[in-house]
């Protein structure tokens, strides 16, 4: 009876998986092929079939291509999950490998190279070794694009293995494809190394040169980037790569066409033929202008280009202007880099026409457009002085129109010509002054005011004209209300009579009083004072002679631009901004620490065209572009509060520490306010995640201060911290607060902390285990080193008397001595100090010989007392320090952390 | 014994493959006798890091023949392969006397599998061409397998390189 029974245990319905993997064992082949397509059927719709994956791999071994190929696609994506099984896959791939079919071949190293698990990498050099010196130029070009692939798994390995040089051997290949994809794959390894891996020579430059005329579309560019790099011996070398280079510029793929561009433009420095120069000049604009017939979107990268070759040649194109005239159905971000590249080629011989075209433009119906394109018109006129005329007259016209936003920034700009050209166009001031009322944004009216101020001698109602301002003034933006104090103080210094000086009573006490913008009150302060203690000095000051502004189109830094011509056809070109800046990953050898800066400054300049900042000492906001520049350089506050003194590391953690919050994220780790933390664990092994953590002692409380680092691409929260036993039986006294950290960003935290809770047994370690875990990345462990002087005490103050019997009632088998060569007590006080503030109390000094003995003493909670001897000629490197206590074991973590303290 | 073997199949499976595991220590010669087998040639092997699989046409029955790598480091991979296997080859490098003992702590290991139950076992003293091979007779005894009880199994003296013993085992 019960033996029927079992059958409801066994039904016939199983999960998916376990059908799946039935199928997968099945005896018949074709069962099994389908098997493998229902897997990775269910792997692309999402469903985790990493349970299957010795049974995948055991229908690896087959004839059959297409089978083979299912299989190596689920081990590219399970690998990773099931590495210590992927081992089982090794075997196969080194059978593949030597598989008399170049399809299998070249797949089994494909496939390789993409199953990025370390336990196997090395098992895959000898097969990658063999196929890079294959007979079939498929198995090498493919081989060659593995190497790449494993110097991202494991650089030392590739090499150690040689690879680099059988890399090297397959530029001389006789078949371009394998050339293309070996140029590819050193560049490759190139970027992410710093020592110069891939240098081209001229042998193999002229193998390069060969294969590009044969190659595919994508290897040219490949090597064509690789030729950029090269530097010429020699003009004439650089003429024959030129020549050679050249009909690439006919090519229909635009990726193509930019390369050869970039690599011509390169050459071209070395050539100094002027002739050669201009013909290849004459050359490369038919292929530039072509690029500007395809979709917006290639339009767009095409013109981020060309306004990089313009600026380092502007004679390419300086015959094709019309090219960039805008189209009235270009997409607007078409048209703004347009108008750009045309301000770049204005000359005096197309004047005319740009200001006709600009003129056009300005009254368009999109504003932004409209607004650009008449600052596009004052920047012609800043570059060309004798357009000038021209250009103001368009913008009179422009003002007579009345559109509000056309008329404040035609002001704008007129106010920057003025600067460019002093004295020349004040007869159209009246003009301006008619159009006064309809200004509202804060940039018209500083530029407004800044111009009635500057020549308020030639407008008979100035005053009156201010003093319409300021009766708004404590409303208005702080732009405008530092136009309207600089403005008010020229009046006055050019018509000291009665009206200007009531009214700069009013402003400065508006300035001064009733504001609390530091940089407002400040300069006030600073006029104030001029004008009460000499009014003659005040005026040298005030009414100095400006110097002439000029034009800022070609606003790029030389050295950026270099860097961003070799970059052409690359995102950073499009960017205009270095590689470094917006990838993390790469790392080359030329660092720039002021990417920042560059990248503010075009953006700066691209909005607005303004004057250097350099400008007359007390009058530093007459361009109205340097007044938000100043301003977002030096945040407001920052002057008026006196950062206290920072006696401990990380100030912000400490005033945030002590109401308890015990968090404070900050947007830039790189400046803390003190010596940074040391790095415990990197984010190469954390996964992105660093972490810096140091013990440290405040108000006699123990402290882990930590400091956590985002670098990975996801947002990391839930972060909890756990001590292993230690000898001091250091713990934390409450949770770990952390808040969700998002990509990029980094937080701080001071963990309080306890001791004698967790002691470990054993002879005294300083070794401090730590494990952090979060929610999103696996248990991180890493360990620290605990600094006994973090647990001295305040009751370690000793008299001489005791400590001197102290000494005395300790046998000498008690005593420890070390010697620190490294260390050094350049002043007697700063050392005294900093023992002190590590509560190690000095209790006397003497001289013996020509050496300074200092004694100390200190204590640990528990109650051990150290009583400390430094030995040191004062000045001279080299201390020894001697201690006695009645737990010598401590002496070896004692002389740990004194060594610290002193190079400290 | 070979008769009844090839009965015991064809009522069983008919013309399905047997699936035969190839197990032992690393370079006890698995990959040899597995191609010595298949092609009859010697062929020249590297470490196996995984497996080989092959078909084996012998006497109008057709093992599937699985060859594991004996690294340490794979076999505790070699259960994947377990279950619906009909019998195991165990090699054993009988001029490497010094680790026998660690060959039969696996043997005994691999005898303890449920999965592996109904399994016959045979048991290849190979390397019979190396002088200061043992025999069968001594590999038995430090093999301990006069302890096995309830299985079917034989031992056999074979040389893959010179070929021998091979087929005799596939016999039994």
């Amino acid at each position: 009876m019960s033996g029927h029974d079992s059958k409801y245990f066994s039904t016939t319905k199983k999960g998916e998986i376990p059908e799946l993997k039935e199928e997968l064992n099945s005896q018949y082949k074709d069962k099994r092929k389908d098997a493998v397509k229902k897997v990775i059927a269910a792997m692309t719709v999402g469903k985790d079939v990493s349970s299957l994956f010795t049974d995948v791999v055991n229908c690896m071994q087959t004839e059959n291509l297409e089978l083979k190929k299912l299989v190596y696609l689920y081990l590219i994506n399970y690998a990773k999950s099931q590495p210590d099984l992927a081992i089982l896959a090794v075997n196969t791939f080194v059978k593949d490998s030597q598989d008399p079919n170049p399809l299998i071949r070249a797949l089994a190293v494909r496939t390789m190279g993409c199953i990025r698990v370390d336990k196997i990498t090395e098992y895959l050099c000898d097969p990658l070794q063999r196929c890079l010196k294959d007979d079939d130029p498929y198995v090498r070009k493919t081989a060659a694009i593995c190497v790449a692939k494993l110097y991202d798994i494991n650089a030392e390995l590739v090499e150690d293995r040689g690879f680099l040089e059988s890399l090297k051997d397959l530029i001389s290949d006789n078949n371009p494809m394998v050339v293309a994809n070996a140029v590819a794959a050193l560049a490759e390894i190139q970027e992410n190394s710093n020592r110069p891996i891939f240098e081209i020579t001229s042998h193999t430059l002229s193998k390069l040169l060969t294969a590009l005329n044969e190659c595919t579309e994508w290897g040219q560019v490949f090597i064509l980037d690789a030729l950029s790099r090269y530097k010429a011996a020699d003009a004439r070398e650089a003429e024959n790569i030129v020549e050679r280079v050249t009909p690439r510029l006919q090519h229909a793929n635009c990726a193509v066409v930019l390369s050869a561009v970039k690599m011509i433009l390169q050459q071209m420095e070395l050539i100094t033929s002027t002739d050669v120069v201009r013909n290849l000049c004459k050359k490369m604009a038919p292929p530039l202008v072509t690029l500007l017939s395809a979709e917006p979107e290639i339009q767009y990268v095409a013109l981020r280009n060309i306004n990089l070759i313009v600026q380092r040649r502007p004679t390419i194109l300086a015959h094709e202007i019309k090219v960039f005239f805008c189209k009235y159905n270009d997409p607007i971000y078409v048209k703004m880099e347009k108008l750009e590249i045309m301000i770049k080629l204005a000359s005096d011989r197309n004047i005319d026409q740009v200001l006709l075209e600009f003129k056009e433009y300005a009254t368009e119906v999109d504003v932004d457009f409209v607004r650009k394109a008449v600052r596009a018109i004052g920047r012609c006129a800043i570059k060309l002085d004798r357009a000038a005329e021209r250009c103001i007259s368009v913008l009179l016209e422009l003002i007579k129109i009345k559109v509000n936003y056309v008329v404040q920034e035609a002001i704008i700009v007129i106010k920057d010509i003025f600067r460019r050209y002093p004295n020349t166009y004040e007869s159209i001031i009246a003009t301006l002054c008619e159009s006064l009322d309809t200004l509202d944004e804060p940039e018209a009216k500083a530029s407004m005011i800044w111009i009635i101020g500057e020549y308020a001698e030639r407008i008979d109602n100035a005053d009156e004209l201010l003093e319409s301002f300021l009766e708004s003034f404590p409303e208005e933006p702080a732009q405008v209300q530092l136009q309207l104090l600089t403005a008010t103080v020229k009046l006055f210094l050019k018509k000291p009579t009665e009206g200007p000086q009531q009214m700069i009573q009013v402003v400065l006490n508006n300035a001064t009083v009733e504001t609390d913008n530091p940089d407002l009150r400040d300069r006030a302060y600073i006029y104030w004072r001029l004008l009460s203690t000499d009014p003659e000095s005040a005026k040298d000051v005030v009414l100095a002679e400006k110097p002439v502004i000029s034009d800022d189109s070609n606003q790029l830094d030389p050295s950026l631009l270099d860097e961003l011509l070799a970059n052409i056809a690359t995102l950073s070109s499009v960017y205009h901004k270095p590689p470094e800046a917006f990838v993390t990953r790469v790392k080359t050898t030329n660092q720039r620490t002021e990417d920042d800066e560059y990248a503010e400054g075009s953006e700066a300049g691209y909005s607005e065209s303004s004057a250097p900042v350099a400008d007359g000492a007390a009058s530093p906001s007459s361009s109205s572009g340097s007044v938000p520049y100043a301003g977002a350089r030096q945040p407001g506050p920052a002057p008026t509060q006196p950062a206290p003194a920072a006696p401990v590391p990380d100030l912000l953690g400490d005033l945030i520490g002590l109401d308890n919050s015990a968090i404070v994220p900050t947007d830039q780790p790189a400046t803390p306010a003190g010596p940074p933390l040391p790095v415990l664990l990197p984010e190469s092994t954390g996964q992105g995640l660093q972490i810096s953590a140091q013990l440290t002692r405040r108000d006699d409380q123990i402290f882990y201060s930590l400091l956590f680092e985002n670098n990975s691409q996801v947002a990391l929260d839930g972060f909890m911290i756990q001590f292993n036993k230690n000898t001091f039986g250091v713990a934390a006294a409450g949770p770990l607060q952390v808040p969700q950290l998002q990509p990029g960003t980094s937080a701080r935290t001071l963990l309080p902390m306890v001791i004698f809770q967790n002691m470990s047994q054993g002879p005294p370690s300083s070794l401090l285990q730590v494990a952090v875990k979060n929610n999103q990345q696996p248990v991180w462990y890493f360990n620290d080193k605990i600094l006994l002087h973090v647990f001295f005490t305040e009751e370690g103050r000793m008299e001489r008397a005791s400590f001197l019997e102290t000494w005395r009632s300790l046998p000498d088998s008690n005593e420890v001595s070390k010697d620190f060569p490294g260390a050094v007590i350049s002043t007697v006080e700063a050392t005294l100090d900093l023992l002190t503030a590590s509560n190690m109390f000095f209790i006397a000094r003497r001289k013996h010989a020509n050496q300074d003995v200092f004694y100390f003493s200190a204590k640990l909670p528990q109650g051990t007392p150290f009583l400390i001897e430094l030995t040191t000629v004062v000045g001279n490197p080299g201390v020894k320090c001697a201690i006695k206590t009645p737990n010598p074991d401590m002496a070896p973590i004692f002389f740990e952390s004194i060594d610290t303290l002193l190079r400290a | 014994m070979g008769l009844l073997f090839s009965r015991m199949f064809s009522s069983l499976f008919g013309n399905k493959e047997a699936r035969i595991l190839v197990l032992g220590l690393d370079n006890a010669g698995k990959t040899t006798i597995l191609y010595r087998l298949q092609m009859g040639e010697v062929v020249s092997t590297i470490p196996t890091i995984g497996f080989n699989v092959e078909t084996v046409q012998y006497n109008n029955i057709k093992f599937q023949v699985w060859d594991l790598g004996g690294q340490t480091s794979i076999r505790p991979y070699w259960r994947c392969y377990f279950p619906n296997t009909q019998a195991i080859i165990y090699v054993v490098d009988s001029s490497d006397t010094d680790r026998l003992v660690i060959a039969r702590e696996e043997f005994h290991a691999i005898l303890e599998e449920e999965e592996l139950r109904g399994a016959v076992v045979l048991i290849f003293a190979n390397k019979q061409d190396l002088p200061g091979a043992l025999d069968d007779a001594a590999i038995t005894e430090s093999l301990e397998l006069h302890k096995i009880k309830n299985r079917q199994w034989a031992i056999f003296k074979t040389s893959a390189i010179k070929g021998e013993g091979l087929f005799e085992g596939l016999d039994w």
